[in-house]
């Protein structure tokens, strides 16, 4: 048997390398061997054996899109992780992040047990303590922070003097309902407002739908701002790229940047910034203006065409004139527009990504219209609007409090999004005491705001603010390290989670099954957002006994037993039975039995699955056949709003327009800034990956070769980059990708995490750099109007 | 003294005495401080190496071949040099030549012995090797027949050494040519081992095993100077000078067939058109060790020898030092410009500059265990030289 | 018994590298920057921003080729390098010596050293872990995003890799070495 590296001893060997700090959390560090049902593998990488193993049906988390696979469990390891074969929306594949998931779940900087906060907010001093304990300072506090008890006792149990945040994932809304539903607080915000909220909206409102793009049979395709090689989203990425390079899909791609999506088109346009729109606007110049459209679509669906085709008309929105602004030759956007036009289904890729200029809103309205102009909307080849299964909602019984105050983060916002806030503006308002009442908690989960909302300092200034941070999470983030009572999280694979649907074309459900139990002392969400809430229940009901007057009048009419349990005030009643037992009943009661049985097996199920489904080749598979496949169906949603009224009355736009203030200057000597996706890599919580770290370990700064030439810069020699917000230092990228005013970084890298052994100090963090500016409509930030300069170092 | 049946015949006063008993001179002293330093150095390299494996030396995934397989081959060509001046005298029958016969199969044999302990700690598993060898012999592989033909070598070299202790020429003659043969055969694999690199045009072909016969014996004469010089103290004889003088008109003639060897070999190679065969040889041309080659090996002794036709031994004593420094670049640039063109050319990483040349420097380990090769070798020859009687016989 | 090969639509490929870390995973390969069994090379882009040169920037994904005439057999001298009874080419860790020979003779870099058993190791086609366990694909097959890769046997005239190549135009890499390599690129 060869000799393998221990992981303990790769641990050894890099934290050597690594300063550690004195804090307690460094002892922490060292793995904990635990011989259980699960356990650590010895070495990082463990070969699959040739023995039967147990393959349980997952769903990948390691980004957001959802793939399905089935871990390989031998002897309590996850040794492999495989894709699964049954699910249409990722189309059995892993990408190179989801196989690296392992490294997750055996990282050896994982958050172990619960912590509480002995030093002060930022220098990483823990105390190991025991879940109780962890609850219990919750609500009490310790001598170094205030408990929940306390300040809603303060605040006369204003619930929303609590806030909270939570990235993307299965079990967010189970967070949703602990948080906002039974504890009571409207101040939510999370990743949508730093990341696609305009798409939605803008698409919603247009079209009445964001749809899918079937790229299986489009067949032309505009892809602007989107980086489907890199910024991985299924089925598009392998439908997309299977057709092009003259195999079908002619692909026309749009990006400052030449990405590896551009090294796949048939034509590559290096858009300036920010002028998406003008390029839209013009191509529907002359879809317009050589009347190229279909006629028949917009008769029956179009909303204010007149006034659209007028208004572009009017504003001269020329090919000629969006050249200037675009920096894409305007004989190029003819025949892109005639092309787009001519073809039998052409798309223009809706997209998916942050806000990248003020303007987006418009821009996803404007490109929305311009795919229904060519009506190639609802049927094969188009956008499809298509069925999605519906799982049956679940009744949440929530408590009133009538002491809980309004949201006010509506300061220079058209719409309050109904759910989530803007980060931003929300945390800019309480920061800069703007708030009509102090907000005094965060409690965060799985979501690390000062990597991912623009303008880190001052994240880190609302932290501090902060009298008491809980901060649930699997890996000790740079956030985390201002929490005063960490909870550890169980990864996705220790973890069975709330079944989910996706798919519109060919819609599935899919539940994700704990392939391993939880490793050290760390719980699933759902059971730590149960055992909070069994602890907070009966205080809190206490406090909001004192000040609210109804509940008074309640407790004396009903007696205070039956309003507590009735009323939802028994905070834990949400999560009575397991996840894994609520999806069983929400499954059965909608598709039966059978359909549970498969999903268990499966992991996938949708009707039929089991006679539609067949394997095409060795790589391909058929999940519905082709007569079953939504293309084309019967909804009221399709429309195609060109004149949107009712934003006029709130301050939008009713129809796309440019405006010369979209125009953003670079001053000479100054670079602008912008940011992205890669392949091997998703954000701040890949960066400790050792695998992922393998194939990219740090990011660069790209700037243009010749520029670089000028300034005697060379491949690796180190930068400081400077805005007015913040400063960085990263290593240099000379290449002819990007344009000579710009530079770009992948977001994500420059760990301020100690704890983060891999990630601390690695790279540079654009959330430092990029100014904390938010679009009009939603309030979402806008990460690609910050100009820098840089310098060597 | 007396092994058995093996009657080897030992200087009378050898002893631990006569090995520390030489003249302390300035020189001796600084020589024998040096042997002490380099082999200290072996073991500190050694140590490093067992405890690190590998990762105590600077070879790669695309530069396997480091420092030490450079010093491996530098040892086992002049032992082949060595044997082949050797063989001058007693295989071959020239007079002038036998004078030198026992020095220099003395020294074929020390430093082989210096090279497979080299390589003893560049090859990962040496007693695999000797298993293997045996058991799955790989008979395609130019390195099995090396190592093979090279262990035989060493066999019949110790066997002629004894014999010419014994002053059984006629013995030590058989064993002689028969060694030589093996010895040629196996040189001239390792110059194959470089031939047969397919995916190395630089390499790939005729032109190693039989250049490396040349500069073996090249070698071989460098090497005698050497010897001779620290034999006679530069103080020659008549009869050493004429040795000396016939081996040198020798080397005028293998350094110009040397130079018109490697001419052509560069004029093909970097005009012939051939991918990876004619960017490396412009790359080569401009890399200082391939200068220090050429200088140190051809340049310098050919002038010397060219002043007077080899009649000023000593100058070529020290033209014969700047030689052996010139024969390892030799052998360092062979190995590193065999690798020095990637196999694999593209970006595997997308922050990397695009392959180009390898870049390789040897590790403080190689360079120790290289040094302590070399002071292994002069120490095993200098105890030679106080157990037995180097020189030829009188009355021979 | 079968004669195993690769047929790769590359033009498929993202350079996402997901084939690079299912291997690993599987396989339980070493982590390191140089210690991969497969990977994909891409070429610097040329051109000056905007005018690039779109097919400069083709991505290529490598490995053992598998060589009917592999020349790192050739040259090893104990037979540690082998061909299985799958013609797929082997490494006895057992007999491997390390004198990296292999690693020079191989034309495409496709070995490299195992630290932990200190010696060489590349890319198996997964016979060891997959294909022994019964299972019909590779680690990087199965897991790739746009499906770039078929696997299958070549005696085998049904298989899907003998139809692709028969009905696909294609190329090997170095094909002027006569390694006559089992790795395909579609054209």
């Amino acid at each position: 048997m060869p000799k393998e590296i221990s992981r303990r001893r790769f641990l050894q060997g890099s934290v050597a390398l690594t300063v550690i700090g004195s804090s307690a959390m460094g002892k922490t560090n060292f793995i904990y061997f635990k011989k259980e049902k699960s356990s650590i593998p010895e070495s990082i990488t463990t070969k699959t054996s040739t023995k039967k193993a147990e393959e349980i049906p997952f769903l990948c988390g390691i980004c957001v899109n959802k793939c399905a696979g089935f871990a390989r469990v031998e002897d309590g390891v996850v040794t492999k992780l495989n894709p699964n074969p049954y699910f249409p929306k990722s189309r059995n594949m892993l990408c190179a992040r989801g196989n690296a998931g392992i490294q997750t779940t055996y990282d050896p900087d994982r958050l172990k047990y619960p912590l509480v906060r002995i030093g002060e907010r930022g220098d990483g001093k823990y105390k190991r303590v025991s879940w109780e304990e962890a609850y219990n300072a919750i609500l009490h506090g310790t001598d170094k922070f205030k408990g929940l008890l306390q300040i809603l006792e303060e605040e006369k149990d204003n619930r929303s003097t609590i806030a909270y945040c939570n990235g993307e994932g299965l079990s967010k809304e189970g967070f949703e309902v602990l948080m906002g539903e039974k504890i009571g607080t409207v101040n939510y915000v999370d990743e949508v407002s730093i990341c696609l909220e305009t798409t939605l909206g803008g698409y919603f409102a247009t079209i009445g739908t964001y749809g899918e793009a079937d790229l299986s049979n489009a067949d032309y395709l505009i892809i602007a701002g989107a980086n489907r090689a890199e910024a991985i989203i299924t089925p598009d990425t392998m439908d997309l790229f299977k057709r092009s390079k003259g195999r079908g899909l002619k692909t026309i791609v749009l990006d400052p940047r030449f990405t590896n999506t551009a090294a796949k088109a048939d034509r590559w346009y290096a858009v300036n910034p920010g002028t998406d729109l003008a390029f839209v606007l013009a191509l529907t110049y002359v879809a317009l203006s050589e009347e190229l459209y279909d006629k028949a679509f917009i008769k029956k669906y179009g909303v204010g065409f007149e006034a659209y085709k007028n208004h572009i008309i009017s504003h001269k929105y020329t090919p000629e004139w969006a050249e200037n602004i675009t920096n894409i030759p305007a004989k190029e956007i003819i025949k892109t527009a005639r092309e787009f036009m001519s073809a039998q289904s052409p798309i223009y890729y809706q997209g998916r990504r942050s806000v990248f200029s003020k303007n987006d809103f418009q821009l996803r309205r404007a490109m929305a219209i311009f795919q229904g102009l060519s009506g190639n909307l609802n049927k094969k080849g188009g956008i499809i609007y298509g069925e999605p299964l519906e799982l049956p909602e679940e009744e949440i019984n929530s408590p009133i409090y009538n002491q809980a105050q309004g949201r006010f983060d509506k300061h220079n916002i058209a719409i309050l999004s109904q759910r989530a806030g803007s980060w931003m503006v929300f945390r800019n308002m309480v920061v800069e005491k703007k708030s009509p009442y102090p907000v005094r908690a965060m409690f965060m989960r799985k979501h690390n705001p000062i990597a991912g909302v623009p303008n880190s300092a001052k994240t880190i200034q609302f932290l501090k603010q902060m009298d008491l941070n809980v901060m649930i999470d699997i890996l000790p983030s740079d956030s985390m390290m201002y929490a005063d009572v960490v909870l550890p999280e169980a990864s996705y694979l220790e973890r069975t989670s709330p079944v989910a649907s996706y798919g519109l074309l060919e819609p599935a459900i899919v539940q994700r099954k704990a392939a391993i139990e939880p490793l050290y002392e760390t719980k699933t969400p759902e059971q730590i957002y149960k055992e909070l809430a069994e602890v907070l229940s009966k205080p809190l009901f206490e406090i909001s006994k004192k000040y609210d007057n109804e509940l008074q009048e309640e407790v004396k009419k009903r007696g205070e037993k039956n309003v507590y349990k009735e009323d939802g005030y028994i905070l834990s009643d949400a999560w009575e039975k397991d996840v894994a037992e609520r999806n069983r009943e929400r499954v059965v009661k909608a598709f039966g039995e059978d359909a549970w049985k498969i999903l268990e097996e499966k992991g996938v199920y949708y009707s039929n699955i089991e006679k539609y489904h067949k394997q095409v080749n060795a790589n391909e598979y058929q999940y519905y056949p082709e007569n079953k496949k939504k293309y084309s169906v019967e909804t009221d949603n399709i429309k195609l709003v060109f004149n949107f009224r009712h934003l006029a009355d709130i301050g939008v736009d009713s129809m796309p327009t440019w405006k010369d203030e979209y125009l953003f200057s670079v001053p000479e000597g100054k670079f602008r800034l912008i940011t992205g996706r890669h392949a091997q890599f998703t954000q701040s919580a890949t960066t400790n990956n050792m695998m992922l770290r393998d194939l990219i370990h740090t990011n660069y700064l790209w700037i243009n070769r010749r520029i670089a030439d000028k300034k005697g810069i060379k491949f690796g020699d180190m930068l400081e980059v400077k805005s007015k917000v913040g400063k960085v230092t990263i290593k240099a990228y000379p290449t002819e990708k990007i344009a000579p005013n710009q530079v770009f970084m992948i977001h994500g890298f420059g760990g301020l995490s100690q704890d983060m052994t891999m990630a601390y100090g690695n790279g540079a963090n654009d959330a430092t750099l990029l100014e904390d500016i938010h679009e009009p409509v939603y309030g979402a930030a806008v990460m690609h109007e910050t100009n820098v300069e840089i310098r060597k170092v | 003294m007396k092994i058995g049946p093996l009657s080897i015949p030992l200087k009378e006063d050898f002893s631990l005495k006569s090995i520390l008993g030489f003249e302390k001179t300035p020189v001796n002293m600084l020589l024998a401080l040096s042997v002490i330093a380099m082999l200290v150095m072996l073991v500190v390299g050694i140590g490093n190496y067992l405890i690190h494996s590998h990762h105590a030396y600077n070879v790669t995934r695309q530069h396997p071949w480091g420092l030490l397989i450079a010093v491996y081959i530098f040892f086992v060509v002049s032992s082949t040099g060595f044997c082949i001046v050797g063989s001058l005298g007693d295989v071959f029958g020239f007079k002038d030549f036998t004078m030198i016969s026992k020095r220099a199969i003395f020294g074929s044999i020390v430093t082989i012995l210096a090279g497979f302990t080299v390589i003893a700690f560049e090859i990962g598993h040496p007693v695999t090797m000797m298993i293997y060898n045996v058991l799955t012999p790989g008979l395609t592989s130019a390195i099995w027949w090396m190592g093979t033909l090279y262990g035989l070598y060493l066999t019949f070299m110790i066997i002629e050494f004894y014999f010419l202790l014994n002053n059984d020429m006629k013995k030590a003659k058989i064993f002689g040519l028969t060694g030589l043969l093996v010895g040629l055969a196996a040189h001239s694999n390792l110059g194959s081992v470089f031939g047969f690199l397919n995916a190395r045009t630089i390499s790939q072909g005729v032109y190693y095993p039989t250049y490396f016969i040349l500069t073996a014996f090249i070698t071989g004469i460098f090497l005698s100077f050497i010897i001779m010089g620290f034999r006679y103290k530069l103080n020659f004889n008549e009869k050493t000078k004429k040795l000396l003088e016939g081996l040198a008109k020798i080397q005028g003639l293998l350094i110009s067939i040397l130079i018109f060897f490697m001419t052509w070999k560069l004029l093909t190679d970097m005009y012939g058109g051939v991918p990876t065969r004619s960017d490396v040889a412009h790359h080569i041309i401009h890399t200082a060790p391939f200068w220090a080659e050429v200088i140190l090996v051809m340049i310098i002794p050919l002038l010397v020898i060219l002043k007077d036709f080899g009649k000023s031994p000593v100058l070529m004593f020290w033209a014969s030092l700047s030689g052996m420094v010139g024969i390892f670049f030799m052998r360092y640039n062979l190995v590193h410009d065999t690798q020095v063109k990637p196999l694999q050319m593209m970006k595997i990483r997308e922050y990397q500059l695009s392959p180009e040349w390898i870049h390789y420097f040897p590790s403080a380990s190689e360079i120790m265990i290289s040094l302590g090769g070399l002071g292994l070798c002069i120490l095993l020859y200098y105890v030679g030289t106080r157990a037995f009687n180097l020189d030829e016989e009188e009355g021979h | 018994m079968a004669r195993y090969g690769m047929a790769l639509d590359y033009k498929n490929c993202i350079n996402c590298k997901a084939c690079e870390v299912a291997c690993k995973e599987e396989n339980g390969v070493e982590l390191g920057a140089e210690k991969h069994r497969i990977w994909v090379g891409a070429n610097d882009v040329k051109g000056e921003w905007p005018l690039l040169d779109i097919a400069s920037a083709a991505f290529l994904p490598s490995q053992c080729q598998h060589c009917e005439d592999a020349p790192c057999q050739e040259v090893c001298p104990t037979n540690a390098t082998y061909y299985d009874e799958n013609h797929v080419v082997r490494v006895d860790s057992d007999k491997c010596i390390l004198c990296s020979y292999c690693m020079n003779a191989c034309p495409y870099d496709a070995r490299y050293v195992d630290d932990r058993t200190m010696t060489v190791d590349k890319c198996t086609f997964c016979s060891d872990t997959r294909l022994a366990r019964g299972e019909t694909t590779t680690a990087c097959q199965a897991t790739c995003p746009t499906k770039v890769r078929t696997f299958g046997d070549l005696d085998d005239p049904n298989s899907e890799i003998s139809e692709l190549l028969r009905t696909r135009e294609h190329f090997s890499l170095k094909a002027h070495l006569g390694t006559n390599p089992k790795l395909f690129y579609l054209t």
